[in-house]
């Protein structure tokens, strides 16, 4: 296969050649998917630069670990749980070099949030949908890397919470406590950004 | 509203309870309105979360993106390359290092047992047998003038994990 009919390739015939050290291959794989890894880092670590080095350390682990894809899944989902751990190992970096205030200790606790009032309004009424896009943006960047990690495991890349928890490190009870702390701080944020615009 | 209820109301909408528990949280929420009002604001979030993600594009070029994975997998392949190198290093080592041991061993017992046969021999008178190691080559020589024989020992060089053979040379 000539490098012109790459594009006409699927996915798992290019997985096949680069396995095979075709990096001609695997450069087309890293073109189709790039922006969808790079895209799931900025969710989690909120940081473009660092975005940027972690979606690339995650290709090239993708590369060593080649043989290991047994196609259970799309190319591009076994790529994202590459990176998604990538970045679960720099946010824990990150956390033990962050001294924790009493403000996140109570974060994590998500005491304050279970007695807010319920919000009535639906956040995606009377916005437009890239109106709607970045105040969700805003929002998740206005949560501590936990919430927002179990957040975006459950609601970008549909994990149960079995899953979550067996990928993050931690219990399902965690697991649920973050998540419901997450939704209703995000409800709050989105009515509250709702309101500014 | 306890924790635990809260959990549940979030477990439903999240279709992780079993089929009894669900329809049991599920009356609950048409019987109380609290619980209703909280499993709307729970999923009205949920909905704009998964329908409204962003999708940033990388702000670089595939060129230049690219070009720090191919330098990134460059490195990795030469690192086998190295590491091949070093394990032959150290099966060698592995090899020599009982045959050292051995050679050292019997080095220090020969000293040993040529120091107490040397202050045996300045004991005794001129006529006793006397063992000598040559300086210049791994010989040792046993002479007895009296008896009128000389027996000479040749170290072999280790080569391997047993003991040096001696080739003994007599001379009447």
């Amino acid at each position: 296969m000539s490098g012109k009919d790459f594009t006409n390739a699927t996915d798992f015939a290019l997985v096949k050649l680069a396995r095979r050290g075709n990096l001609k291959a695997f450069e087309e794989l890293v073109a189709r998917h790039r922006d969808k890894i790079y895209a799931r880092a900025v969710s989690m670590v909120r940081n473009e630069d660092d975005a940027i080095d972690l979606s690339q350390e995650a290709w090239v682990k993708g590369w060593q670990r080649l043989k290991q894809f047994q196609g259970e899944s799309s190319f591009a989902t076994w790529m994202t749980r590459i990176v998604i751990n990538l970045c679960l190992d720099q946010l824990r970096r990150q956390k033990r070099h962050r001294v924790e205030s009493i403000q996140e200790m109570d974060d994590e606790s998500g005491g304050a949030e279970r007695q807010m009032p319920v919000v009535t309004v639906n956040p995606t009424e009377r916005l437009e949908r890239s109106e709607l896009r970045n105040v969700i943006d805003v929002a998740l960047g206005k949560l501590s890397a936990e919430h927002r990690t179990v957040l975006v495991l459950h609601e970008f890349e549909e994990m149960e919470y079995k899953e979550i928890a067996k990928t993050v490190g931690c219990s399902i009870g965690t697991v649920m406590s973050r998540l419901f702390y997450a939704r209703r701080k995000m409800a709050a944020l989105l009515a509250e950004l709702k309101k500014e615009k | 509203m306890n924790e635990e209820q809260q959990l549940k109301l979030q477990a439903l909408l999240d279709s992780e309870l079993p089929e009894r528990e669900a329809r049991e949280i599920l009356a609950w929420t048409q019987r109380d309105t609290a619980a209703a009002a909280l499993l709307t604001e729970l999923r009205n979030t949920r909905q704009a979360i998964s329908k409204f993600e962003t999708h940033p594009t990388i702000p670089e070029s595939r060129e230049f993106y690219w070009s720090k994975i191919e330098r990134g997998i460059q490195r990795l392949e030469a690192v086998p390359t190295r590491a091949s190198e070093a394990s032959i290093f150290f099966r060698l080592r592995r090899l020599l290092l009982p045959s050292t041991v051995v050679a050292v061993g019997l080095v220090i017992t020969g000293l040993v047992e040529y120091s107490r046969m040397g202050t045996a021999s300045a004991m005794d008178d001129s006529d006793a047998p006397t063992v000598e190691a040559m300086a210049d080559s791994d010989a040792t020589t046993y002479q007895d003038k009296a008896d009128g024989t000389t027996l000479v020992w040749f170290s072999v060089p280790e080569d391997s994990q047993s003991t040096p053979a001696k080739a003994p040379g007599v001379a009447n």
